[in-house]
């Protein structure tokens, strides 16, 4: 692939990004379509924020190429990153400035023309509901507010491709919820692309989930694409109501084959709470009461789990260091 | 370059924004008032009795090279303090508070941005030296006379020796994230310079002729005299545009070091 693909706002072709001997990214290749909201998910040091600052243009990628709306990113910078609105991981805004006052200098920067720029202003603030602090010093907004004029920013002038750096921390519950509201509705006639630690945000919000790792995409697909990767995983939980009665059930659950990944934790009550991994082709569970029962194990509850996108992710950052790769 | 003057004009407010800006202002011109005041009464004291000063004849004292050619002289020592404390937030400030990462992700070239900050800051010192011309109406007020010509001349090459000082300024700001070593590394740079310009007082030969002509002071003494050389303007010049140059690849190293 050497032309840039027109129909993708975003395209990544083998983007590589060295710091020094630090390999932050390695090889990426991806692309989003408008319309769709993409979910970057990783643990820290993934390569996340580098793979958005390249996207963002704040620096360029080691090796690789980057398109935004067809345009080459390292040759037109300027008008690629017209394309683009960015809210960075940490939104560092000038905490000297009104929001009013911020947004406009924004506007003007990423050339809203003067006519429009102060209703172009105006309807981003009732956008991201800042239309009561515009007068405030940024400064003094609280964090939930600042992220909001950060939002906005990245909205002024309209760009079709959104990158947002984990655009939920430090937000309190409610705060979160409209944040995610904002995006949804953002989604529709966009690209957008976001980072989170927050997994339930994923399957919430994305239609496509990249899982990166080390620098390099693990995954990329839609939730259930994922699922389906870890079909021979499936758990189940188990509580045991007397705590004496762990040794016991311990050594029975070892002898029985296909039982993986065999973990205890105490319950607050006394409970004792085990859980482990097996293939779904056998149904272990009456074959785990019967024994329960045939030895006077004390069981309060057997439950088989479907997996969570957590259980997803891990799995898949365990297999991908064992070397097994997802497309 | 509508995009410059929006970064010029952010820059110039946010002088005011905070109170050293203020401050920085109010210090200007208290120290600025005394020396012309202190000038003044010194003039009027030597004009009552020339003879106890040892001057036999009076009128060989010249009022316009007399009180603005020291004035001027002592106001480019003021710089050494001022420059240091209007450039130091420049860039490091914004790197400190990561403001800068934003402003390098929207649609703006590595000349714009520092164009635009160095107007700004420009601007604020211009709005510094403006009031001073004030001085000139008192002087009158009181009686004084002067020549039009050395005393503009003068204006010229304070406000060329000030540009000059802002552009090694901001270039040491880009330099850091902490204000207070920008501020520190401007006042050693600009010391060193104000030092250039002595070596040629106690040292002879090719070098000390070379190191004195780097100096910018030596270059603002003309000025001061009523001198103008075409020489001395083409110094500032390349004295302020290198240092944008530099400022300039300064910022552009983020693209390197990683």
């Amino acid at each position: 692939m050497n032309n840039p693909d027109f129909s993708s706002l975003i395209q990544f072709e083998n983007v590589s990004k060295k710091y020094g001997s630090f390999r932050a990214l390695h090889d990426v290749s991806f692309d989003v379509k408008e319309g769709e909201i993409v979910g970057f998910l990783g643990p820290n040091g993934a390569g996340k924020t580098t793979a958005m600052r390249i996207l963002s243009g704040f620096f360029p990628p080691s090796s690789g190429r980057v398109w935004v709306q067809g345009i080459d990113i390292s040759k037109h910078p300027q008008k690629a990153k017209r394309a683009i609105g960015y809210l960075p991981e940490t939104v560092s805004l000038y905490p000297d400035m009104r929001v009013i006052e911020y947004l406009r200098f924004v506007a003007k920067l990423k050339g809203v023309p003067a006519h429009e720029l102060r209703g172009h202003v105006r309807s981003k603030m009732s956008f991201c509901g800042l239309l009561d602090s515009g007068h405030r010093l940024i400064g003094r907004l609280s964090k939930g507010y600042r992220q909001r004029v950060g939002l906005a920013q990245a909205l002024v002038a309209d760009p079709p491709v959104l990158v947002l750096d984990e655009p939920t921390t430090g937000l309190d519950p409610s705060q979160i919820k409209e944040i995610r509201e904002l995006i949804r509705a953002l989604g529709q006639n966009r690209a957008v692309i976001f980072s989170t630690h927050i997994l339930p945000e994923i399957s919430m919000l994305c239609s496509r989930v990249l899982m990166i790792n080390q620098g390099e995409i693990l995954a990329s697909g839609t939730v259930p694409e994922l699922a389906s990767c870890l079909k021979d995983r499936e758990a189940i939980h188990i509580k045991i109501k007397d705590e004496k009665d762990q040794a016991r059930a311990l050594k029975i659950l070892n002898k029985i084959p296909g039982i993986e990944a065999l973990k205890v934790a105490q319950d607050i009550r006394g409970e004792t709470f085990i859980s482990l991994e097996t293939s779904p082709e056998q149904d272990l569970r009456p074959l785990i009461m019967k024994l329960f029962v045939e030895q006077g194990v004390s069981l309060a509850e057997i439950q088989r789990l479907q997996l969570t996108l957590e259980d997803i992710f891990l799995g898949l950052l365990k297999d991908g260091k064992s070397g097994r790769r997802f497309s | 370059m509508k995009k410059v003057l929006t970064i010029a004009r952010k820059e110039f407010s946010s002088c005011f924004h905070s109170w050293l800006g203020v401050l920085m202002a109010t210090l200007f011109f208290l120290v600025s008032g005394i020396f012309f005041v202190i000038l003044v009464l010194n003039y009027a004291k030597i004009s009552a009795n020339p003879q106890q000063y040892g001057l036999s004849n009076f009128a060989g004292i010249d009022q316009t090279h007399y009180v603005f050619g020291s004035f001027f002289s002592n106001l480019s020592i003021m710089l050494l303090f001022l420059v240091p404390i209007l450039t130091m937030r420049s860039f490091a400030e914004e790197k400190r508070q990561e403001t800068l990462e934003l402003l390098f992700t929207y649609p703006l070239s590595d000349f714009e941005i520092v164009a635009g900050k160095q107007l700004g800051i420009l601007w604020f010192f211009e709005a510094l030296v403006l009031p001073l011309l004030g001085y000139l109406a008192v002087f009158r007020w009181i009686g004084g006379e002067f020549d039009w010509g050395p005393v503009l001349l003068g204006f010229l090459g304070f406000w060329l020796l000030g540009s000059a000082y802002l552009a090694a300024g901001v270039f040491i700001s880009s330099l850091t994230q902490s204000p207070i070593i920008s501020a520190l590394g401007t006042f050693s740079i600009l010391l060193v310079f104000w030092i250039f310009d002595w070596v040629d007082d106690v040292a002879t030969g090719p070098w000390a002729h070379i190191f004195s002509e780097l100096s910018p002071l030596a270059h603002y003494k003309n000025f001061t005299l009523g001198i103008l050389d075409v020489q001395d303007v083409v110094f500032f010049c390349f004295f302020f545009f290198y240092f944008l140059f530099l400022t300039m690849r300064s910022i552009e190293t983020r693209n390197w070091k990683s």
